[in-house]
């Protein structure tokens, strides 16, 4: 897909979103639905980059996710630093730690990357439930209760009115997709496809893997650090559950719809899920069971999800019309 | 101090048996078809789960027996099944690794949660498989710990049995070599890739029998096991029975002790350690032979 068609989606799905305020504006639950769907859609962004473009199979996203969030609530809290300051800081954390983890992936294939990014996560959860996390001030297993509000220029954003908080949201995500954009359609994006296709020829034409993948394992984890802690200060309080499979699950389901390496795929599929994910709320424990099987389907029936869908219904179509005939 | 030293070494040789057979699994599964399967730790619960059925239909009198009479074959079934069905069609796409990813992934959701539902959140419990223990002076092996660490040791044997001397075996390894000489000299690798998901499921299923009658079952075990089994193989080496089995002993005791000294919080972290540790100084982990 051209970068034409990328931005024409995009600017579609987040025009559409712009609107919705003025209809949807005085529910307050409608309109925190809308929020996490823009706060996931960046993550699910993100995943896609590194997993999709990129071709490393990272699963650490979420740890980076909840690192980025334990971060720059501990920042505020413990140090006083402004909320807009700490989630930036947590950023820049969260980027350091995910070059940390890169580091020993640049040496690895395949599913060890996933392994090793899926230990980081899975190491995460003891880490801050335990004394370590308790002595950093994550509140060990009961969480951070209290976080301070976002503050902006003297104005105070907060969950309890979300109206002004979703544009703010809106803004600082729309600039995080569109730099995903760029690096997707530039040089960078380039250099990662060639890289995932034939790894000794893209450096045998001087494409230092080396290099871009330690960027974007930096770039990634620095923007899913920033949605971290801009979550962490809508939401106000953290706890070790976002660690569970279920998000992790959740946030796969957004790639699977949206179709991993299909770019704005992932910020629909994003959408789409966060939206089912409410619907479905009132089943309780079947509701992860249904995601489970949802999953499997899609994942076997449309691999390439919607994006991917759209795409081989128009191309079927040229191609019936250019193909030669014999 | 003497006497725990000593209690701490024989549970980390009975946990590093069993670890050993469900890391001989894995590397079996990955080694011959490269597919990451997210859903091993479920099958583990599975194995669990299965075993806590029959001992209630049964009862406990008939013991063990009947249980893995019956568990063993229905857990290959079950491997088979899933293979074909959900990670064989994905196959021939270009990107079939992430997808096979996603859709163990995905099992792995659907089987913890289906748990959950049919069992409840309630943690079960099997019966020990032996009753009563050794004394020698006052060192106590409980026959139940002697029971768990013969049988996997066993089963580890009759599968390297297998996987030397047998056709599907020579089979196997021959597909893990070179797939496409394989494909050359008439093995259907599809029956092949089918057969080692089941024999690995059943490996599994087996160690979460094992292992839940000293501990418990809950639906949302498997995760730690499927880590381990990772990290177990990754230490040991992909491809490598024999590197697995140190590796499995190894971390058995290394978690042991770190369980002992530190707290359990600490064994992830001390496994995580041990994976980082191996992977930056030798990738191919200790026996590794491919990958």
């Amino acid at each position: 897909m051209n970068w034409k068609n990328m931005a024409a989606i995009m600017a579609a799905i987040y025009g559409i979103m712009a609107m919705l305020p003025f209809f949807l504006g005085k529910t307050n639950f409608v309109m925190h639905i809308l929020i996490m769907c823009l706060i996931w859609a960046v993550v699910a962004s993100c995943w896609d980059l590194i997993m999709g473009f990129a071709g490393i199979f990272s699963f650490g996203q979420v740890a980076f996710f909840v690192i980025g969030a334990y971060a720059s609530a501990i920042v505020s809290n413990t140090y006083h630093v402004s909320p807009a300051g700490a989630i930036l800081l947590a950023g820049g954390f969260t980027a350091a730690v995910g070059i940390l983890v890169g580091l020993p992936c640049l040496r690895l294939k395949g599913a060890y990357v996933a392994l090793v990014t899926f230990a980081v996560h899975m190491t995460l959860e003891p880490l801050l439930k335990g004394d370590f996390g308790r002595a950093i001030g994550t509140g060990g297993s009961r969480g951070i209760m209290a976080i301070a509000p976002l503050k902006l220029f003297g104005v105070t954003f907060s969950s309890a009115d979300p109206v002004p908080f979703f544009y703010l949201t809106l803004i600082f995500f729309i600039i995080c997709t569109l730099i995903i954009l760029f690096v997707i359609k530039s040089y960078w994006g380039t250099a990662f496809v060639a890289l995932k296709d034939s790894e000794n020829l893209a450096a045998s034409l001087g494409i230092s893997a080396f290099k871009y993948k330690l960027t974007v394992f930096a770039l990634t984890s620095f923007i899913t650090g920033l949605a971290g802690g801009f979550y962490c200060h809508y939401v106000g309080m953290l706890s070790h559950r976002l660690l569970g499979v279920d998000l992790f699950v959740t946030l796969m389901v957004m790639l699977a719809i949206g179709g991993i390496g299909h770019y704005p795929g992932a910020i629909i599929g994003a959408f789409i899920t966060v939206t089912l994910n409410e619907l479905l709320a009132p089943l309780g424990t079947y509701r992860p069971l249904i995601i489970g099987i949802l999953i499997i389907l899609l994942v076997l029936l449309f691999p390439d999800g919607i994006i991917g869908l759209v795409q081989k219904v128009f191309t079927s179509k040229a191609d019936k019309a250019t193909k030669p005939v014999y | 101090m003497y006497l725990e030293l000593i209690d701490v070494l024989i549970s980390g040789l009975t946990n590093g048996s069993v670890y050993a057979l469900m890391a001989a699994g894995l590397t079996l599964v990955y080694g011959v078809s490269k597919a990451f399967n997210f859903a091993y730790g479920s099958f583990f619960s599975l194995g669990g789960y299965i075993a806590w059925m029959l001992m209630a239909v049964f009862g406990t009198a008939k013991g063990y027996f009947f249980v893995f009479i019956l568990s063993v074959p229905l857990l290959l079934l079950i491997g088979y099944g899933v293979e074909r069905i959900i990670v064989s069609p994905l196959r021939k796409r270009q990107d079939w690794e992430v997808k096979v990813m996603m859709v163990t992934l995905g099992l792995a959701l659907l089987l913890d949660n289906s748990f959950q539902v049919v069992f409840g959140a309630r943690m079960k419990s099997l019966p020990p498989i032996m009753e009563g223990a050794l004394t020698i002076n006052d060192v106590i092996v409980s026959y139940q710990d002697m029971a768990i660490f013969i049988l996997s040791i066993a089963s580890i044997l009759c599968f390297r049995w297998m996987l030397n001397n047998t056709r599907l075996g020579m089979a196997a390894r021959a597909v893990a070599q070179n797939p496409a000489g394989a494909q050359i000299v008439g093995i259907p690798q599809n029956i092949i890739f089918a057969s080692t998901f089941a024999v690995s499921t059943a490996m599994v299923g087996v160690g979460g029998i094992l292992l839940s009658q000293k501990y418990f079952i809950s639906p949302a075990d498997g995760w730690d096991i499927l880590v381990k089994a990772w990290v177990i193989t990754a230490f040991g080496g992909m491809g490598s029975i024999r590197g697995s089995l140190y590796a499995a002993f190894i971390l058995g005791m290394l978690e042991a002790c770190v369980g002992w000294l530190f707290g359990m919080s600490w064994i992830l972290v001390a496994n995580f350690a041990v994976l980082v540790t191996t992977l930056a100084i030798r990738p191919q982990g200790l026996f590794g032979k491919w990958g």
